[in-house]
């Protein structure tokens, strides 16, 4: 990981790691289908090896913050609104 | 006026407060521009009712969270410039340091003046400055505080806090009460229906607690609370409207209570929701332990729900004790627990108490007035 995002959050203790990786995406831009990211661009952006990405990743679309799609015969991940305010409530 | 929230995008109170505030100030024939961040789904410009809307994409990301704040200031930067190659702004208003750095730049380049509202600070927020980020953000508080022209808070406390900790001369800080469009609110609501969505049985009492899932907002000691409530009112169902990062450890505390079955955590819903919700409930709880203004009060008011509430910050000024709601105090379940029963042992007095709190809020909190007051803020800031 380039640097730790969540020192970004000066509210309480750290987050849990899905939601870190929630919050990355948020920043870095998969907001919206035309954005999303294979698990290969969101590694680079992050720097966590691929089956931790896939468990969080995995774990993110079971509460409905993230969702995929199939393009270019890859899966492409980007936040849903739900995940989009979950990442605005950490801020606000 | 600059916010990083407008509605659809809606996150805290700010972007109901720049938007009641900029139709308020359409509506009295100013020309209002908002440019904020963009949301899924939404145009990149459009007009509501005849405030201008500028959406602006994020075309660069990064995992940072200042780094991100940095990148979405630049470009809402370069659509302002944009803008004002078209329109001669009087002045430019900006809401909170998320978007100090466009807000300041513009400010020097159109060398018009800056007003600022500042809804809340992040020693407030995160009750101190716990790490680096968290003083950088302080740091942009103060400069953004420094830059503006006027600054313009929504009740004395934060007044005396902002003045206080920024340094800021007394007299360059402006109150101005929060509003609601109680327009809003005075939907017919079936309640039984409401109540039963929601698994509120008949004769079973309602008691509703809303508020963003983070510490600053108390919840967890409402959570406490329960089970001192239940002894009495064993009937009694609790849910908990708002969504937060901290929402896994609140549902951990409401399993801790032995009552979690009659706790529902409904997330984020839609303002229809909330609203069937409040004019449903028994008692609205609001916990806050720091609350700059609590528009969740006037929300609760104008529904006619009784209002138990912490006696902090801006709550202690829009709440009168024993007359338009009852005060508790921060971080004590008792307490809570006892302002709860006060609600429902007694509804001829709770009754009372919603009367006095709509006869408060049809005279004191209504956006048009909000609007007179910015705009005298306004020729202030102008000279």
């Amino acid at each position: 990981m380039r640097e730790d995002p969540s020192s970004g959050f000066s509210y309480g203790p750290e987050l849990p790691d899905e939601m870190r990786l929630l919050v990355m995406l948020h920043n870095i831009g998969a907001t919206e289908s035309g954005k999303s990211l294979t698990v290969q661009q969101i590694s680079e952006w992050t720097k966590m090896d691929t089956p931790t990405l896939q468990f969080h990743l995995q774990k993110l679309i079971e509460l409905g913050y993230v969702q995929f799609i199939q393009a270019e015969g890859t899966d492409k991940y980007h936040l849903t609104l739900d995940g989009i305010r979950k990442v605005l409530s950490i801020y606000s | 006026m600059l916010s990083w929230e407008f509605p659809p995008r809606v996150v805290g109170g700010i972007a109901r407060h720049c938007e009641g505030l900029a139709k308020a100030l359409v509506h009295d024939d100013h020309d209002v521009h908002v440019v904020t961040l963009d949301f899924p789904g939404s145009p990149s410009y459009e007009e509501m009712k005849g405030v201008k809307v500028y959406r602006t994409a994020t075309e660069l990301g990064h995992p940072n969270f200042l780094t991100w704040v940095l990148l979405f200031n630049h470009f809402l930067e370069k659509r302002m410039a944009d803008i004002s190659r078209q329109v001669e702004f009087d002045v430019l208003h900006v809401h909170d340091w998320l978007t100090a750095f466009a807000g300041i730049s513009f400010k020097h380049h159109l060398k018009k003046p800056m007003v600022l509202t500042v809804h809340s600070t992040e020693i407030g927020r995160a009750q101190g400055l716990h790490n680096a980020d968290s003083f950088s953000i302080d740091g942009i508080e103060w400069w953004v505080a420094y830059e503006a022209s006027r600054v313009v808070v929504t009740s004395h406390s934060m007044k005396r806090e902002i003045c206080d900790h920024f340094h800021l001369p007394w007299d360059k800080v402006d109150v101005i009460p929060n509003a609601i469009d109680v327009t809003k609110y005075n939907a017919s609501v079936d309640r039984g229906a409401v109540r039963a969505r929601y698994g509120v049985g008949w004769g079973e009492k309602l008691v509703l607690c809303v508020g963003r899932l983070v510490p600053q907002k108390g919840i967890e000691y409402f959570i406490r609370a329960i089970p001192i409530i239940a002894q009495r009112y064993p009937e009694a169902k609790f849910i908990i409207i708002g969504e937060g990062w901290s929402r896994d450890y609140l549902e951990d505390v409401a399993q801790s209570t032995g009552h979690r079955w009659k706790i529902l955590f409904t997330g984020f819903i839609s303002d229809a929701d909330v609203i069937a919700l409040m004019t449903s409930a028994d008692v609205l709880v609001i916990p806050s332990i720091y609350e700059p203004f609590g528009i969740v009060a006037l929300e609760g008011m104008a529904t006619g729900a009784p209002v138990v509430s912490s006696q902090v910050g801006g709550l202690a000024e829009v709440i009168e004790h024993d007359h338009t709601g009852i005060f508790v105090h921060p971080r004590n379940p008792e307490s809570i627990a006892w302002g709860v029963d006060r609600i429902l042992s007694n509804p001829d007095h709770a009754r009372w108490l919603t009367q006095n709190a709509r006869e408060k809020l049809h005279k004191t909190y209504s956006w048009e007035a909000v609007a007179m007051k910015t705009v005298e803020v306004y020729k202030k800031a102008v000279g």
